[in-house]
């Protein structure tokens, strides 16, 4: 089974790109990573195109005019786990042989819906029954924060902690939608939208941005090489009437299938960028991860450790609260920041010469399962 | 996509919340499978409890420009059913987990959980 490598990694700014055909905005991604991996397009064998609302043949769209000769291009939507699930499948066929160099990209262009929540996937009855009702992604994130805040020694300055280290972190970020710090005060004096959720704890919901990855079975860019350790994808199992809201169960299923995949410890983990829609997502995902023990994500948070400069940097991009959620260009993304960490090449956000990190985020947007899909990948350096 | 075909109230005097029961494994399904379903042979409507409490939830502040009100939404464990339900909750302004709530059918929404003063008996 061959070896996958991150040869190239590029990505646009996020922000609101109005008026920007997906060509153009995509293509920024795409020739960036293939310059990054020092190959020409003519090396790409096939590419994978992450995309939610983008409509139908995107990938082909975006890369008509690239002077590419009918090679393979697929489209993959699975919601905010879009752009991971790409990463996943483009993995599975280099493993397999199938070929040595592909580009897989994510774009999203979330301007054009002029705003508010995402919508479900209203094709199916519980989820139409509990959207009529007013069920929506905040509401859903919203009521697990208020279960944390019941269950848990944590309190409302804790969540908006995490959002205040988060935009800390976009602060050091050229690539991030919100690069103004902010404070615990400013958080909670924000609108509320999902109570105990204020505005400033949710994802900017206007935003637009490209991401790019090359991957191959051997870096020859003399740069120290970044592997794919391990690649997981997982869907929801039905709810039961008794689930722990506050468990994660599919990330935390699909952290473990990664760690045993890769053959890592949690504890060996010094960079993640997850999947922080919500700041009260990030505290359930320190446990789910197993970053911290079940029931202690607050004090892993209190404790300074999820800082940039702290045992492991959670977010250090800023993650999904101040870089941006652009739903398919998120997975590429957090895999173009956590490269760039593991290869020293982060900037004024730089964590101190991490050797493995991992990326996690999760796709809703269905009733009756925690998530519909979420992924977790874990990445690795090793000296030339 | 419309629920206007999905039956969650049984029919006649006392309209009791329904769900499917999967013949094979006693698992309720909520709400009910559609008889036009392929997994509808499957199941069978029972009623179930309409009564539950509170597990979590939350208040929704609409955006001021929208000039919707605020309204609260949550799961409520059914009595007795191994159900977890979501919906939006009305009478109290203050709804808190434990709290208890009463199904009702809604012309809108199919239902709604009411609160049920503690004082009164169910």
């Amino acid at each position: 089974m061959s070896q996958t490598y991150i040869a190239g990694a590029a990505m646009t700014t996020f922000g609101k790109h109005t008026g920007v055909l997906a060509p153009d905005l995509a293509q920024k991604a795409i020739l960036n990573a293939v310059k990054d991996a020092e190959i020409s397009l003519n090396d790409v064998q096939a590419i994978y195109c992450a995309n939610v609302f983008g409509g139908m043949i995107l990938g082909q769209v975006i890369v008509r005019d690239l002077g590419l000769k009918g090679i393979p291009v697929y489209n993959v939507e699975n919601a905010c786990a879009s752009g991971a699930t790409a990463v996943h499948l483009a993995r599975h066929a280099i493993s397999a042989g199938q070929y040595d160099t592909v580009l897989v990209f994510g774009i999203e262009q979330l301007t054009q819906l002029g705003g508010g929540t995402i919508p479900l996937q209203l094709n199916d009855q519980m989820t139409s029954l509990y959207a009529q009702a007013g069920m929506v992604l905040p509401a859903v994130y919203a009521m697990r924060a208020t279960r944390y805040l019941h269950e848990r020694e944590a309190t409302r300055a804790d969540l908006a902690a995490i959002a205040v280290k988060n935009r800390f972190n976009g602060s050091l970020n050229e690539y991030a939608q919100q690069q103004s710090e902010t404070t615990v005060e400013e958080v909670l004096a924000s609108r509320m939208v999902a109570d105990p959720l204020t505005l400033l704890q949710c994802c900017p919901s206007q935003v637009d941005g490209a991401a790019a990855l090359v991957l191959t079975t051997k870096d020859r860019t003399g740069r120290r090489p970044v592997k794919i350790l391990a690649s997981v994808v997982q869907s929801g199992i039905r709810e039961e009437h008794n689930d722990d809201i506050l468990d994660a169960e599919i990330t935390a299923r699909a952290a473990r299938l990664a760690y045993e995949q890769a053959g890592v410890s949690p504890a060996e983990v010094e960079v993640v960028e997850l999947h922080d829609a919500f700041t009260i997502a990030e505290l359930l995902y320190y446990e789910a991860l197993g970053l911290a023990e079940k029931g202690e994500g607050v004090q892993l948070l209190r404790s300074g450790a999820t800082r940039i400069n702290g045992k492991v940097a959670v977010n250090p991009s800023g993650g999904l609260l101040a870089k941006g959620h652009p739903l398919g260009a998120t997975g590429v993304a957090q895999m173009v920041e956590v490269a760039w960490q593991l290869q020293g090449r982060a900037g004024r956000r730089q964590v101190d010469s991490p050797k493995i990190g991992l990326t996690q985020c999760t796709g809703g947007g269905i009733a009756g399962v925690d998530h519909a899909a979420s992924s977790v990948h874990l990445l690795g350096v090793s000296d030339v | 996509m419309t629920n206007s075909t999905v039956q969650l109230w049984s029919e006649g005097g006392t309209r009791t919340l329904l769900a499917s029961r999967n013949r094979h494994t006693d698992r309720l399904h909520f709400p009910p499978i559609k008889e036009t379903s392929p997994l509808a042979t499957d199941h069978e409507l029972v009623s179930v409890p309409s009564t539950g409490t509170l597990y979590s939830y939350t208040v929704i502040h609409p955006n001021p420009k929208s000039g919707l009100a605020p309204h609260a939404l949550g799961y409520v464990d059914i009595d007795d059913a191994p159900l977890r339900l979501f919906g939006k909750l009305q009478g109290s302004n203050s709804p808190a987990i434990g709290n208890r709530y009463r199904a009702i059918p809604d012309e809108q929404f199919g239902y709604v959980f009411e609160a049920i003063n503690e004082g009164v008996k169910p």
